[in-house]
């Protein structure tokens, strides 16, 4: 289904995965399980069999989440809560749910209330990363989640079982940062869309399957013709939907040579050690990769990184991608912004919300944005 | 001998006395801690910490209508309106010093326990950026319906509490006094029970006390708790309106208080002595709700002081699950004999707010009465459409007064 997709075919099933992974799960008879992004580890859910997806909103109109959750909260909750109410919920024969914020833990509530038949678990990431016992707790709550599946599905995993997942789930992310690698050096190789679509697409289908196609893509990539005429940038937030906002960047050359995203870099860092106890290994990595819930950003950490980030792909600006109504971002943002513009480097908040129609002012402004960092007109 | 002080005389002795301490705080060598309102302050009590919360602070400036101005300097900053106006309102204080009271000392640290909500961390956040004083967060998970996962969340939780002690002697360079915090514990557990016993008496026909008597009440738990005067101040209230009581006197006289309302979140500061007066004019009295039950600890002084602080912290209804919540509500819904109910949907209060079309839907079904939705804010007044709220009440007491008289015809 996914073994061999063209990079077009990858921007496709990423606009929509669900038809192929309801034919995939009909083929294959195995299971579904749904997590919103944040946090979970889903080599473990990969480990008992299931295919782990992560829920990153429709673009579908909103018919009955507003009334479970009112237009002040996160536009990617109220999305995702669609998507399953009204569109895929019937694809889905679970649900692990992380709670990292105010919005997420009703979340989870409203999610269980609303699919009794269903299984619906939750996992209660840390809000408090910093001493030893937000160690203690990721390692409670991983062993809690296997011991939840374990209990669902009546059937115990091994070591060698989530060694397994966790190789190949490596697999996915190498080759993924490999083909990063490429679109840095040579952005006319991939577009920006095409790119972040594959990582959408590896978080949400099998990737055992899609590694194959990841393999033939990257091989395939053009890197000898030379880029001309492309301006870096590196882009910060949490995701960026609608895709059609990548094609404002590929249409007048705009590369993005490094990101801080969830359904980028944040996720490309989640490589597993392999070698020892698997869930000492997954501990250790909720500790090493860059947090997915902003709950825990240290605006001043958060900033030395961006800048770090900058300066080390040579970009000549941020691009801040903010979610309506993501209020964790929102207490931050005026200091990071602040604390940017004081360093002097060009930075611009794009502010975004799912199932959002048109993109024409987001394109005015992105433009003009654009020609100022180009020193001229696009 | 003195004259015994009312309730009201001794909630204005302590306060100031209480305020008057913090000022001077460090001329007698203690540190000022800025505590969620729910949260472990037993603590800080017991280590001389003197806990300041600027949420109160924020509601003495939103009920005094100072909300539009405070919140508006801080959208000027970048912040947007959709933040919790408490914050809004601080950040507006800290900005232009504004307030009706005499303001806050600074803080030397900040307690942040997300069992009421993630906004008091990212606020907190804000203020340690701008002064540089330590954020110590107790990370409370969702209580959870499952009794393992429980144990384990109580044990983790108890972890933190250790390493609040660490922080806190690392911070003043002084041993934590066990012994104190059990005599501590003791006072709070006492103010606690007697703080329930006070809401309880909404339970009396006529009611001696609305909420609005509670959410007045209820400011010495949230930043006295944990001494001998909080135990005094609660005794005297609860004798005040014991006496109330006895001689049958309500918030309405008993025959004209047809409906007993329940109202789920924190209240439209603004409008509060408005909806009083407005409610009682069709025989309405709101009785409680679990916003002002969460100061009513269950501590058991038999156990290990840090398992039941963290056992009664991570309960609290803001960090219950909805199916607890809605079991909390039934039980008071039964216990005071409610007959109606005020679902606010409150914009700046999303971690309790987002519960509520689900707790309606279920609350209805469960008792049969209608709800009363309506969507506002607790401090700022541009979300506040005063003639809508208006027409909506008229409206929900014309329902309930038909369903009543067809239950009567029947």
């Amino acid at each position: 289904m996914w073994d061999n997709l063209s990079l077009k075919e990858v921007v496709e099933y990423a606009n929509d995965p669900y038809p192929s992974i309801r034919k995939w799960a009909k083929d294959t008879g195995k299971k579904v399980v749904g997590s919103t992004i944040a946090d979970v580890p889903e080599e473990i859910v990969h480990a008992f069999g299931f295919l782990p997806v992560a829920l990153i909103g429709t673009q579908k109109p909103l018919k009955k989440a507003p009334a479970k959750l009112p237009d002040n909260a996160c536009s990617l909750a109220r999305s995702n809560l669609e998507l399953v109410m009204s569109y895929e919920g019937d694809l889905f024969d679970g649900f692990v749910l992380p709670q990292v914020c105010d919005t997420t833990q009703h979340l989870s509530d409203i999610w269980r209330i609303n699919f009794p038949e269903k299984y619906v678990e939750s996992f209660l990431a840390p809000r408090q990363a910093d001493r030893p016992s937000a160690r203690y707790w990721v390692k409670e709550e991983i062993e809690r989640l296997i011991a939840s599946l374990s209990n669902w599905t009546g059937r115990t995993i091994q070591d060698k079982d989530l060694l397994e997942s966790i190789k190949i789930y490596n697999e996915s992310k190498t080759l993924l940062a490999q083909i990063y690698e490429i679109k840095r050096k040579n952005p006319a190789a991939i577009t920006n869309k095409e790119f972040f679509a594959l990582i959408k697409l590896s978080m949400q289908v099998d990737k055992a399957e899609l590694n194959k196609s990841l393999k033939k893509i990257k091989d395939n990539l053009d890197t000898k013709t030379k880029a001309e005429g492309y301006t870096d940038v590196i882009m910060v937030g949490i995701t960026c939907d609608p895709p059609e906002i990548f094609d404002l960047f590929d249409e007048i050359k705009i590369n993005i040579a490094g990101d801080s995203l969830i359904t980028g870099t944040r996720y490309l860092q989640g490589i597993v050690p392999e070698n020892g106890g698997p869930v000492d290994a997954l501990t250790a990595r909720h500790f090493r990769r860059g947090f997915y819930s902003p709950i825990h950003d240290d605006v001043f950490r958060n900033f030395e990184e961006v800048k770090a980030l900058y300066k080390a792909t040579n970009a000549k600006a941020i691009v801040y991608v903010h979610i309506e109504f993501c209020e964790s971002e929102e207490y931050d943002l005026p200091d990071l912004k602040n604390m940017i513009r004081k360093e002097g480097i060009p930075m611009h908040v794009v502010d975004t919300e799912y199932q959002t129609t048109s993109l024409s002012h987001v394109r005015t402004r992105l433009q003009a944005f654009f020609e100022s960092l180009k020193g001229g007109s696009l | 001998m003195s004259e015994k002080l009312s309730s009201k005389q001794l909630s204005k002795k302590i306060t100031e006395e209480y305020m008057e301490e913090a000022f001077h705080a460090h001329e007698k060598g203690k540190l000022i801690g800025y505590s969620t309102a729910i949260s472990p302050v037993e603590i800080f009590v017991a280590h001389d910490i003197i806990p300041i919360y600027p949420e109160n602070h924020a509601v003495a400036n939103l009920t005094a209508k100072k909300g539009v101005e405070l919140c508006s300097v801080v959208e000027g900053m970048g912040y947007t309106n959709h933040l919790c106006a408490y914050a809004r309102s601080d950040l507006g204080y800290r900005k232009t010093g504004l307030t009706v009271t005499k303001g806050i000392p600074d803080p030397d640290l900040f307690l942040a326990c997300n069992a009421q909500c993630f906004t008091l961390t990212k606020w907190f956040q804000v203020l340690s950026r701008q002064n540089g004083a330590p954020v110590f967060v107790f990370d409370t998970p969702e209580y959870v319906m499952n009794k393992k996962a429980r144990e384990e969340i109580v044990k983790y939780c108890v972890l933190q509490l250790k390493e609040l002690i660490s922080f806190l002697e690392e911070v003043t360079k002084k041993k934590f006094d066990y012994d104190r915090l059990k005599e501590v514990m003791k006072y709070s557990a006492q103010s606690s029970i007697l703080y329930k016993k006070f809401l309880d008496m909404a339970q009396y026909k006529p009611s001696p006390i609305s909420i609005f008597d509670a959410l007045i009440g209820m400011a010495i738990a949230v930043y006295r708790r944990g001494t001998q005067e909080c135990v005094d101040y609660y005794q005297t209230l609860c004798d005040e309106i014991q006496a109330k009581v006895d001689q049958g006197i309500g918030v309405l006289p008993k025959e004209k208080e047809k409906y007993r309302l329940y109202w789920e979140n924190l209240p439209v500061w603004f409008k509060f002595s408005d909806h009083a007066k407005l409610l009682g004019s069709y025989g309405g009295v709101i009785l409680t709700s679990l916003y002002v039950h969460a100061w009513s600890l269950e501590l058991d002084l038999d156990k290990d002081p840090l398992v039941t602080l963290a056992e009664n912290y991570v309960s609290r209804f803001s960090n219950s699950t909805i199916e607890d919540r809605v079991d909390m509500a039934m039980d008071l819904f039964k216990k005071y004999d409610m007959n109606g109910m005020i679902m606010f949907m409150n914009r700046s209060c999303k971690a309790v707010s987002f519960a509520v079309p689900t707790l309606k839907d279920i609350l209805t079904k469960k008792t049969g009465i209608p709800a009363l939705v309506f969507e506002s804010d607790m401090g700022d007044q541009r979300f506040y459409a005063e003639s809508q709220v208006r027409t909506r009440i008229e409206a929900y007491f014309e329902t309930l007064d038909r369903l009543q008289g067809s239950k009567s015809a029947a």
